[in-house]
């Protein structure tokens, strides 16, 4: 067999991919004091290599700065590892009844570490705040963006065009998709300080909207990491029509409901133009029956929440009551809806909605592994009560 | 060997990963604007709840309430946007706590005084009144030229300190809550600002 087949296989390789595991998680949970759990995820988790620096904040830093130190990521472990396990399988392994356990939970081993992967890279997660009494037919990320232009002259629905914000890069050319309507990024913050200027602004990037009426400027501000914390993306964008430009607009995803909508016309054709946290709509709308929160007596520690909701599917057959409580989710087309949150004096239930088409695998392989040695220990279990017997 | 098909699987998951951002368009059933819910503070639970946005420094007059309404910031007060049924927004804090200021509109009368009374009431842990023990809390005062009423409910912990406002067939609500001792000191700040308050009046 092959040299590099070999070193696949090896046991060596195995211990040395498990050690730079540790030093990853080691490095990992000293960077998550400062970029957030979120990020630091990214970073090292969800990569093949980073490096990690000597932090700011660190005595000593004046001395270390230089100092950096390179590491594999956790994709490039996990990776590795994978194919570690599989070579030396097909190397070692030769499958018989008295080895079937060791099997079993090298497979369950395999499904866990490719469910991971999985969950990684599909998995979506987003919000939905319910009031007590509405209803709601969609959730909203709120760590991704668009670039949103919608169509309400419809009597019977609104048409949404939708631009996702990693797209505005500045200077280039967008066209927005089924409208005459093409964009070009003039800036792109990707968070800011949007206020209103005290005095007139002489050079407003912005001619149209909010920036004009209300003199509205954009300020660049640090990306922000923290948990409880928001970016607020902000974006000058020039809107052409087919004959030339019509103007500019600023939008930022502060300028949302709570101000009148910036419109952008075009002959007769009008649409309200926004940059908001992304929205996935459903076919179905969750209304929120009621909302209880129970604390311990005498304390304002949180005992229990829950959620009493009617769900209402576009194909009625679908319609259906639910209670949402800690550790009780609901698992409604292919979505997990968990009690995440609220507010609100404990008017507004905020729902954790998370689409993981993977989501049973860790079970499954789990419960692999479980029987797996359920069979391995209990094989030499027996063997050893024979031998005692005979 | 049944193994061969996880590579398979992480694939086709890498693939689905893969799926790159581009514009789109869709259609959704009829909305209304400023139907979203996200107002107000998130409280502390077992999972973070993002926070609420930044607020907009200077950006007071904004959105809806600025033709309607015009009044004096008392010093110490932080004004924060208008927000939802919230026309106006205000924050003081001290050593004893934050209080929060909220100026509401309402059509009708909301369900008359006194059951607006008990409903403060309540929010500070004080039983409910009858009409007869009503006057003992409020007092008569004029809020933009027209009569009402400044609604004094100290509680164990929290107190209301509010100005209730008929104007021309709305409720206006001015209700200030927070810990005992701050709203205490906050009082006559709050009947200055109250004593500033213009509501456009299109009906004279």
């Amino acid at each position: 067999m092959s040299v590099l087949f070999k070193f696949f296989a090896s046991l060596r390789l195995t211990v040395v991919l498990l050690a730079f595991s540790i030093v990853l998680v080691f490095f990992g949970t000293l960077d998550q004091v400062h970029y957030g759990i979120w990020e630091t995820q990214k970073l090292y988790f969800e990569s093949f290599f980073v490096v990690w620096s000597y932090p700011e904040q660190w005595k000593f830093y004046d001395q270390l700065f230089w100092f950096h130190l390179p590491m594999p990521g956790g994709y490039l472990l996990g990776g590795l590892l994978f194919i570690n396990l599989i070579a030396a399988h097909i190397t070692r392994f030769k499958f018989t009844i008295k080895k079937s356990g060791i099997f079993l939970v090298h497979f369950g081993l395999i499904l866990l570490l490719a469910s991971e992967l999985l969950t990684d890279l599909v998995s979506k997660e987003s919000q939905m705040p319910v009031d007590e009494g509405g209803s709601s037919n969609y959730s909203t990320a709120f760590r991704s963006n668009e670039l949103v232009f919608i169509d309400r002259s419809h009597p019977e629905h609104d048409t949404v065009h939708s631009i996702p914000t990693e797209l505005l890069k500045p200077g280039r050319h967008i066209e927005v998709p089924d409208t005459p309507l093409t964009i070009r990024t003039v800036r792109f913050f990707p968070n800011s300080a949007v206020g209103r200027a005290q005095v007139p602004v002489l050079d407003n990037l912005a001619d149209q909207g909010v920036a004009t009426k209300m003199n509205v400027v954009a300020t660049p501000k640090e990306v922000t990491y923290a948990e409880n914390e928001m970016n607020t993306e902000t974006a000058y964008v020039e809107i052409s029509g087919p004959d030339g430009v019509i103007g500019t607009w600023l939008v930022s995803n502060v300028i949302d409901e709570r101000f009148p909508p910036q419109m952008v016309s075009l002959g007769d054709q009008s649409w309200e133009v926004a940059l908001r946290f992304t929205r996935k709509y459903y076919p179905f709308r969750i209304e929120l029956i009621d909302f209880t929160h129970e604390k311990y007596p005498g304390t304002e520690i949180p005992h229990n929440f829950a959620s009493e909701v009617r769900i209402s599917h576009n194909d009625p057959s679908k319609d259906q009551m639910s209670l949402i409580y800690m550790n009780h989710p609901l698992r409604y087309e292919g979505l997990t809806f968990y009690q995440a949150s609220f507010a609100n004096q404990d008017t507004t239930s905020i729902f954790q909605v998370v689409r993981n088409p993977g989501w049973v695998l860790p079970y499954v392989s789990v419960l692999l592994m479980g029987l797996g040695m359920c069979v391995q220990f209990g094989m030499h279990f027996f063997k050893f009560l024979r031998k005692r017997a005979a | 060997m049944k193994i061969y098909f996880i590579p398979a699987l992480v694939c086709a998951g890498l693939l689905a990963g893969c799926e790159k951002p581009e514009p789109t368009t869709y259609t959704i059933p009829k909305e209304v604007r400023g139907s979203g819910t996200m107002s107000g503070e998130a409280a502390p639970t077992p999972a973070p709840a993002p926070q609420r946005m930044e607020v907009l420094p200077g950006m007071k007059e904004a959105a809806q309430a600025a033709p309607e309404l015009t009044y004096t910031v008392p010093e110490g007060w932080e004004e924060f946007p208008p927000q939802s049924v919230r026309k106006a927004n205000f924050r003081v804090s001290d050593a004893s706590g934050q209080a929060e200021i909220a100026v509401t509109v309402f059509p009708g009368d909301v369900g008359g005084t006194l059951a607006n009374v008990n409903r403060w009431r309540g929010q500070v842990g004080l039983d409910p009144l009858t009409e007869e023990g009503l006057n003992t809390v409020t007092r008569e005062i004029v809020i933009s030229a027209h009569g009402g009423l400044l609604v004094d409910l100290p509680g164990p912990e929290q107190s209301i300190l509010g100005g209730i406002l008929r104007f021309h067939g709305d409720t206006w609500f001015f209700k200030m809550q927070g810990p005992k001792a701050t709203v205490a000191a906050q009082a006559s700040a709050m009947e200055t600002f109250l004593g500033s308050v213009q509501i456009e009046d299109q009906h004279h």
